[in-house]
């Protein structure tokens, strides 16, 4: 699958867009405080703090380096930064208060986390997203979209090819199973663009099946962090998700395990090795039915069986 | 060419002249004069040409986009030929650089993106010149001898005219091998306008239409009438290019998979393995070329060693696959709908939902001149967001999802697959199939 790996090429002096996409299902979150010894919690206000630190590093390794920054919640996907000038206005005010405290702060860095901070908060006080009824997931396939729309625009815009863009997913929450189809065509639109997408997992036991194949076929990075690890979460953004693409290629970077992409077959979900795929829907079987219950299509003659297979 | 039967030339000749007044309202490249480019720009109140030619652009963008987007059934497997006129009339120079570079170009970027979007299908090269055809490649799974075969300059010199009839029946021989789960197509590249056969092309075309083959060409100067009667017998589309963007245009048109006839609609599991991936510190030869290798994967019926996948097994010949490769063919199945402009009445929205670009604002509204602009908002009739020219052109050819649909509420999101599902009773399947 490694067949358009970083086809585009990059050189030192390109300017680095990084589109930050933070999974911010609170529940998830609160079961990963709550694992953790009393004391040290990693709550989401943290995470955030420490992913702020990291955008302002990105943000400094160059001048004319650019973040966006999604928020992937339960039910809805969201712009955090940058968001339209007709709404920035308002919030312009409301930040207003706590500017005195930052007076020396780098005016860039103090815009971005303003922004961030006080649209998540934005985010959370939304009573209408709080009647959503799956609230194990967050929107992954849409953040991912968003992400890919606004790549697209960025990259068109930048004539000279300048810009090189990557995505980095924060992510906490399991699969979604009814996102497999929008997520795999994210991922092979990013693969088409040539944009790495790199991931972050917080969790004790899962990987995200998704995910890892995302950093795989992109050519990202896939990171899982254990619930004691995250402790040290700014030390591993730093290390593994800081560098840029031309740096990349210097470094030996943690997460570069093979990953099998074994097939399930539709009926038992056992894995298998040959199984029977149907022909108008690609639903893959693992032994040979009347009719296809996925399309409802009848299954003519069975199997056409290879010629050799006939004369073994 | 071989002489057509009278009634039906008369019978054909008639239609050409009628769809030629109607379509072709544009002149094809080689009877084109001059362009009175500057007639179409119009200035706006500070002088400038931007907006209105944006204002082209975009209609030139969208007019690409409309697209079927029913769920039908369409032909996943695909069998296909490329077949490739090498005769003297390719070194005509009415297409820059010429005919035959442009078309070589061409044919490798088509290469590589059919086997982008149509993975577990194969694609073969034949090309035809002095009269005789010649089979460049079999089909195979594998963009690269395709490719490398078109680059071989030996394989490339023109020579005589091409023969209609044996390229056909060559492809056709080589075609009727192929289970008939999957779909047989030949898409024929023709820059000459005659063609040298040895029998009754009409006796050939009827062999092509009992074998389920279409064809579609794509000519490069005028229309053939021969080459049109093909097409339409064997269900195919025949185009002939006006110039460079609408040669690629023609092309990619053949990319996405074909709805299925009746005649084969009838569905087949077919077997296929799913290989297992190896690393070995030592070389060790593949079985496809022959050559050592250390990483790769073993058949999942007859532990022979493949280099890469999607491909056929060179010894059992069991079609080996991963499930990425069966997922990059879903969004076939479940298109994107088409948007709708939005009218400047209901032009509310300021900005992009999936890009955040700005929105022409209200008073942006006429040009001088009352040239009508459009809104340049875009609307998904599922989830009502507004999108830009760039965001529904990307989303409909590269993302193949609506943003505004995944990134709103779930609670929508299930009732969405619900109707763009119709004929996917269990949809529900696909899911189950990521979580191996």
């Amino acid at each position: 699958m490694s067949s358009i790996k970083d086809s585009v090429t990059v050189n030192e002096d390109d300017a680095n867009l990084l589109v930050l996409i933070i999974d911010t299902n609170q529940m998830n979150w609160t079961k990963v405080a709550n694992k953790q010894a009393m004391g040290n919690c990693l709550t989401l206000q943290q995470i955030l703090r420490q992913l702020l630190a990291f955008i302002n590093a990105h943000l400094a390794l160059k001048h004319d380096n650019e973040v966006a920054v999604i928020a992937s919640h339960i039910g809805v996907s969201k712009f955090l930064y940058p968001i339209p000038t007709t709404r920035q206005k308002t919030r312009r005010s409301h930040g207003d208060s706590d500017q005195s405290s930052n007076s020396n702060m780098y005016q860039r860095f103090r815009v971005i986390d303003d922004q961030v901070t006080s649209n998540m908060k934005a985010l959370f006080e939304n009573e209408a997203l709080k009647s959503c009824p799956d609230k194990v997931s967050s929107m992954m396939a849409g953040a991912l979209s968003l992400a890919l729309c606004y790549i697209n625009r960025i990259t068109k815009s930048d004539e000279i090819g300048h810009i090189k863009s990557r995505i980095l997913i924060i992510s906490v929450s399991p699969d979604s199973p009814y996102q497999y189809i929008s997520i795999m065509n994210c991922i092979f639109s990013a693969q088409k663009l040539g944009i790495p997408i790199d991931v972050c997992k917080i969790s004790e036991s899962d990987n995200s099946v998704f995910l890892q194949q995302a950093s795989h076929i992109t050519g990202g990075r896939y990171l899982r962090l254990s619930i004691d690890q995250s402790r040290g979460f700014l030390h591993f953004l730093m290390k593994t998700f800081l560098p840029d693409r031309f740096v990349r290629r210097h470094l030996c970077l943690p997460g570069d395990e093979k990953v099998d992409f074994g097939a399930a077959c539709f009926c038992h979900k056992k894995t298998i090795n040959i199984g029977y795929v149907c022909s108008v829907c690609l639903s893959i079987y693992c032994q040979q039915l009347e009719e296809c219950s996925t399309c409802r299509s009848k299954v003519t003659n069975g199997v056409k069986r290879s010629k050799t297979n006939e004369s073994l | 060419m071989s002489k057509p039967s009278s009634k039906s030339k008369e019978f054909f000749i008639d239609i050409d002249d009628e769809t030629q007044n109607v379509n072709q309202q544009s002149g094809y490249v080689w009877e084109e004069e001059y362009k009175r480019s500057w007639d179409v720009l119009q200035e706006d109140e500070d002088g400038s040409l931007k907006r209105s030619i944006d204002h082209l652009q975009n209609r030139l963008k969208r007019k690409r986009l409309l697209r079927d987007t029913s769920t039908i059934r369409r032909g996943i497997i695909r069998n296909m030929f490329l077949i490739i006129d090498l005769s003297e009339a390719m070194m005509e120079k009415d297409l820059r650089p010429s005919r035959l570079d442009l078309t070589l170009s061409y044919a490798e970027q088509f290469i590589l993106e059919f086997f982008d979007q149509n993975p577990i299908s194969q694609l073969g090269i034949i090309v035809s010149k002095g009269g005789v055809a010649e089979r460049l490649t079999g089909l195979s799974g594998n963009p690269m001898d395709n490719i490398i075969a078109l680059k071989n300059k030996k394989n490339i010199d023109v020579d005589g005219e091409p023969s209609l009839q044996n390229s056909l029946e060559l492809a056709r021989s080589s075609l009727i091998h192929t289970p008939t789960h999957g779909s047989r197509e030949i898409l024929l590249i023709m820059g000459s306008l005659t063609s040298c056969d040895p029998g009754d092309i009409y006796e050939s075309i009827e062999d092509l239409v009992k074998d389920n083959v279409r064809v579609s060409i794509v000519g490069l100067s005028a229309e053939v009438q021969i080459c049109k009667y093909i097409c339409k017998r064997t269900k195919g589309t025949y185009g002939v290019v006006l110039n460079e963007a609408h040669f690629k245009d023609l092309l990619f048109e053949i990319i996405p998979p074909p709805p299925v006839s009746v005649a084969q609609s009838n569905s087949k599991l077919v077997m296929m393995g799913f290989p297992s991936s190896v690393n070995q510190s030592s070389p060790y030869l593949c079985a496809c070329h022959n050559k050592p290798v250390t990483s790769g994967y073993t058949c999942a019926r007859c532990n022979s060693n493949i280099c890469d996948i999607p491909t056929e097994c060179p010894i059992c010949e069991l079609t080996l696959v991963s499930s990425p490769h069966l997922a990059r063919s879903y969004h076939h199945l479940f298109p994107v709908e088409n948007y709708t402009e939005v009218p400047w009445n209901s032009a509310t929205t300021t900005h992009c939902f999936a890009c955040q670009i700005s929105f022409p604002s209200l008073s942006e509204r006429t040009l001088p001149k009352n040239l009508e602009t459009s809104s340049g908002r875009y609307n998904c009739q599922k989830c009502n967001q507004h999108f830009c020219i760039d965001c529904d052109v990307f989303v409909h050819e590269a993302i193949h999802n609506c943003p505004g649909c995944l990134a709103t509420s779930q609670n929508n999101l299930k009732s969405l697959m619900g109707q763009v599902n119709g004929n996917f009773e269990n949809y529900e399947n696909y899911e189950k199939m990521n979580l191996s």
